[in-house]
């Protein structure tokens, strides 16, 4: 969170009262106690990505011994329609679950609010779908698109529209597992909103009241606002997994192909960046390629969320 | 902040439950939506496949559930595999939640050199695309001999950067200052002051996180899938998916069941952490 | 706001039990965590013991060669045969780049074999434990295709794919087409005849497609020839006639619209041929595995005839041995035992696989009608379209090159993508992937 790290802890002044006087002597133990984290970190972090970087500019095949191809496949990679569309596809997925699911979530955390019985039992209800197994979830989620015989279907033909090929159009999967995401995450968000919502002091609203504000009036400008960091923070967390996302399309999509596992359907119109990486590497046992393509993944992660950040940003300073 | 000018009458209490009901309307909806397929997975895993697979789709649960049952326990090492899930989520839970509220006290209440650049370092970390490390992590593992063990799962998975992250903005603002200074003219050291200032105010957070943890741990599949190469000694969710045929000769009622038993335990332990969660999570946030 | 009085006498109350857990909980990781390591550093990179690992998929080997095998052998070694779901290839190689937990015998799926032959040193060479002397009862052209280019044997032939044409006998015989076995063979005998069948098909009976898909038809003309994507220098072979050739014939199957838009394996393409929607297939002899499998509520409704022109060859695997086995001597004579006439035979019986040892042929479990197909003697089409199958190269590098041209036709078939530019787009990615992979274009 952008506040926070402008904030200095109020009690900087007074940490030299707790330990020995002398320089690093004063802090040792502090390190200490971040170090563990650091320390896996250097091991399973910063090492595996340096190796992969390493890798990238290497061409091996995961047996054989690995060969110096300079930036031959970042080239490859630039010019790899798939590595492009692979984007498209995942940007497109991801803002057609995480705008309903933010809108939802909201309105959901207001509503929780507001409502005073049976509120853990809806929040135990709304929390549920983030506890299960996105496996177990795709395959149900698989069945109820299925064309002929999912429930989706029946319930179009039931109010007298056509049937939608859901799993094998090029948009039906995209809305197959927009939908998959915005289900498991709809309510784990709400509960988040609902933490943040109960941060706002309750005089503003009787203030607002006293005034004889209306309901949305009062969400549009109190409300709101005061979510601002809620919102950053959860659409921070919604930007970088959800532009991860693999095990929703793998699973969804895995029977669709006789070639591969990782195929992301007709067209490959559910194949996420993480799931064309998957390919590359494991069905192509091309790692070199696989670890430039991971990169790849990692620069329109961080582009996307300084974009993300900015934008909420910026919005929060007029 | 919007201030208004005229005032209105307060509303009429017909007004008021007229919008109680039509609230309680729209959230019941809400929760039939968020139940269903938990409904659906039940229908599943209680009919054959052929029968899953059948217009008009079957609503009603079905009788098939031994059955299918029988097949899942026939095919995989089921409880063997809840096991190694339940080894690797417990541990990895205890590790992040040790380490994790450790590091988290130090960045919310502790000023020190290099406190900044190491946070901002902890922002990027949480950034990099956990797929990255996959291939790299898995050669490394390769040469000291752990891939095929839970460890392979275990160790990784105990640098959980959102934790740190997690913790800090909880331990900030639900850690008085007042109160460690307390302590610390009460002459406690670092270790006394997480022990028994920060820890004990922290337990809704802490409980938050543990159980989202365990659940991300319980929920794995992409890493375990490519690092446990031992096909008899596997996580429940590879466990699951090994359930998959060629040719689509899937038997979706025994897949189903087994997912659907796989979500038993995770539902034992959020229904038990789910009062602390949800119920204190706000307030904790607050004081 | 508590006082601090307040809270450490709290504090204090459940110090003990707090300690306590923390204690056993460190002691556990510690004890885990130490426990890995200490497997780590002796972990063997194959089985342990007595063990004898065997990796295969569903439908890879028979039932009861399997039980057999591990009873026969079972004074020497624990014959564990275990049945690898999901993508095997994948697996199998990321587990041999794991190092650890290593197969001693491993299942080689027919259509992956070009590509593990580069890295032959994975795999011990089958000539060095007596191989040769069997070579002669086995197909030639399948005794080859396990051996690398430097002539290393890695594979040890399970069975072939002969390709015949599946059909569902009620729903030809309503839609006035040939229906008889002999009949169908003779009169649908060209690629133009199978088409024109097709539409008379749809035609008369609403609703119905001859295929499910356009790959179908594609894959298997190229696999009626001798050549595939890459020749044997390197070679990108995938722009001349013979692909073109197929790609000219599947784009018109989708064009008379005797294909379907579903796709293989999905409930919706399953409940089809269940309902004599799709009644043809054009598969191999593993293939009647899937289908009785998948389709069980079929049985009897199938007849077995020759698929046009002549018979493809579309899989068929191999057992092979890794340089991870302790015992390569016993894990051989465990092979050629489970893979010799008689056990193949019998892994017809359970699994389809069509025996690539000849002398199976006149064996009595190959001469058994099979309910599932009416009572047909299915090796009376699969013998002699085994014996016809033309010898291809495969290259290594057919996988990588094939899958752009395989893609763009499947693109055609199902979202009706123009198939002039969908050729240009199959033949761009085709040339940056020869490119990347050093197959001269």
């Amino acid at each position: 969170m952008a506040t926070a790290l402008e904030k200095p802890p109020v009690i900087a002044e007074r940490t030299p009262a707790a330990g020995p006087r002398s320089g690093f002597r004063r802090y040792w133990h502090l390190y200490a106690a971040i170090s563990p984290f650091y320390l896996l970190f250097l091991a399973f972090g910063l090492v595996p990505v340096g190796f992969s970087l390493y890798l990238s500019f290497h061409r091996w095949d995961g047996l054989g011994s690995m060969e110096w191809a300079g930036l031959s496949q970042y080239q490859y990679l630039l010019s790899d329609s798939d590595f492009w569309s692979s984007i498209g596809n995942t940007l497109l997925i991801w803002a057609l679950a995480t705008f309903p699911m933010i809108f939802l979530a909201m309105v959901t955390a207001v509503m929780l609010n507001s409502a005073v019985r049976f509120k853990n039992g809806y929040r135990f209800a709304y929390f549920l779908p983030n506890v299960t197994s996105v496996v177990a979830i795709a395959i149900v989620f698989g069945s109820v698109f299925s064309t002929n015989f999912g429930l989706v279907n029946a319930l179009l033909q039931a109010v007298g529209l056509d049937q939608v090929a859901w799993l094998n159009t090029p948009w039906g999967i995209k809305v197959a597992i927009a939908t998959l995401m915005t289900w498991q995450w709809t309510g784990y968000n709400a509960i988040i909103f609902l933490a943040g919502l109960q941060t706002i002091p309750g005089e503003l609203y009787e203030a607002a009241r006293v005034d004889g504000a209306n309901p949305v009036q009062t969400f549009f400008r109190i409300t709101l606002p005061m979510l601002r960091p809620t919102l950053l923070f959860v659409l921070v967390v919604s930007t970088v997994t959800g532009l991860q996302s693999f095990t929703e399309a793998q699973v969804l999509l895995q029977n669709t192909s006789n070639d591969s596992t990782f195929s992301g359907g007709p067209d490959h119109a559910g194949r996420t960046m993480v799931l064309y990486f998957f390919q590359q590497t494991f069905d192509n046992n091309d790692f070199g390629y696989g670890a430039a393509v991971a990169w790849g993944i990692f620069l329109v992660v961080v582009i996307f969320s300084i974009i993300n950040w900015r934008l909420v940003q910026r919005r929060g300073e007029d | 902040m919007a201030s208004l000018q005229h005032t209105r009458r307060p509303r009429g209490i017909k007004g008021t439950r007229g919008r109680g009901i039509a609230l309680h309307a729209v959230l019941i909806a809400g929760l039939l939506l968020s139940a269903f397929p938990f409904y659906w997975a039940v229908i599943m895993s209680t009919h054959t496949s052929s029968e899953i697979f059948s217009y008009p789709p079957k609503l009603l649960p079905g009788s098939h559930f031994l059955q299918n049952l029988r097949s899942l326990f026939d095919n995989i090492d089921f409880f063997g595999s809840m096991l190694n899930s339940l080894l690797v989520a417990s541990a990895v839970t205890f590790l992040v939640l040790f380490f994790d509220s450790l590091a988290a006290f130090v960045f919310a209440k502790f000023d020190f050199p290099g406190r900044r650049a190491l946070f901002v370092l902890l922002m990027a970390i949480f950034m990099v695309p956990t797929q990255m490390a996959i291939i790299p992590q898995f050669v490394m593992m390769a040469k000291i001999g752990w891939i095929g063990s839970m460890t392979a799962l275990i160790v990784p998975a105990a640098a959980n950067a959102f934790g740190i992250f997690w913790m800090r903005q909880y331990m900030r603002s639900a850690i008085h200052d007042e109160l460690l200074d307390a302590s610390r003219i009460d002459g406690a050291n670092f270790l006394r002051q997480y022990w028994h200032v920060a820890l004990p105010v922290v337990r809704p957070g802490l409980a938050f996180l543990g159980i989202f943890t365990f659940m991300g741990q319980w929920n794995d599949y992409a890493w375990p899938l490519v690092a446990l190469t031992n096909p008899d000694n596997v996580t429940l969710q590879v466990a699951l998916s090994q359930l998959n045929g060629v040719h689509g000769t899937t038997d979706y009622g025994m897949v189903m069941t087994g997912a659907l038993l796989a979500l038993v335990p995770l539902l034992v332990v959020f229904a038990i952490g789910a009062k602390q969660i949800i119920g204190d999570l706000g307030k904790g946030a607050i004081r | 706001m508590r006082s601090p009085e307040k809270i450490r006498k709290a504090v204090g109350a459940v110090r003990l039990s707090r300690r306590g857990l923390l204690r056993a909980g460190l002691a556990g990781t510690a004890a885990t965590a130490l426990g890995g390591l200490a497997t780590g550093c002796a972990v063997p990179t194959g089985s342990t013991g007595r063990n004898m690992v065997l990796w295969y998929w569903d439908g890879g080997l028979g039932d009861t060669v399997l039980k057999k095998a591990k009873a026969r052998y079972d004074s020497t070694v624990d014959l564990k045969a275990i049945k690898i779901g999901g993508y095997y290839r994948s697996k199998l190689i990321t587990t041999l780049t794991g190092r650890a937990h290593v197969p001693d015998i491993a299942g080689l799926k027919g259509e992956d074999m070009a590509s593990y032959l580069p890295d032959a040193d994975q795999f011990v060479d089958l000539r060095t434990l007596g191989a040769q002397k069997y070579e002669s009862q086995y197909l030639p052209w399948k005794w080859q295709q396990g051996i690398a280019d430097d002539g290393t044997m890695v594979g040890f032939p399970i069975d072939c794919g002969p390709v015949a044409h599946f059909y569902q006998y009620e729903v030809f015989r309503k839609a006035g087409l040939p229906y008889e076995p002999a009949d169908v063979s003779a009169q649908l005998n060209t690629w133009e005849k199978f088409f024109a069948a097709g539409e008379q098909l749809r035609r008369r009976i609403r609703g119905t497609s001859l295929l499910t898909d356009v790959n179908s038809v594609f894959e298997n003309i190229v696999q009626q020839g001798s050549r595939r994507y890459v020749d044997k220098d390197r070679h990108f072979i995938g722009d001349q006639e013979h692909v073109r050739h197929a790609w000219r014939l599947a784009v018109e199957a989708k064009r008379r619209g005797i294909v379907s838009d579903l796709v293989t394996g999905t409930p919706d393409q399953i409940s089809a041929v269940d309902t004599g929607k799709l009644p043809s297939q054009l598969g191999a002899s593993w293939a009647t595995y899937d289908i009785k499998n998948g389709n069980p509520k079929t049985k009897g409704k199938w007849r077995i005839a020759d698929m046009p022109v002549r018979p493809s060859n579309n899989g068929g695997s191999f057992l092979s041995i890794t340089k991870a086995c302790r015992e390569p001597e016993r894990a051989f004579e465990i092979i050629a035992w489970m893979l010799n006439a008689a056990n193949q035979a019998s892994g017809y019986v359970d699994a389809g696989l069509f025996p690539s040892t000849p002398a199976s042929y006149g064996l009595k479990q190959l001469r058994e009608p099979d309910p599932f197909f009416g009572g047909q003697v299915t090796t009376d089409v699969f013998g002699p379209a085994a014996q016809k199958i033309v010898v291809a190269y495969n290259s290594p590098y057919d996988v990588a090159l094939g899958q752009p041209i395989k893609d763009e036709i499947k693109n055609v078939g199902v979202l009706g993508k123009d198939p002039d530019k969908a050729w240009s787009d199959a033949m761009s990615k085709c040339r940056r992937i020869a490119k990347h992979l050093g197959v001269s274009y």
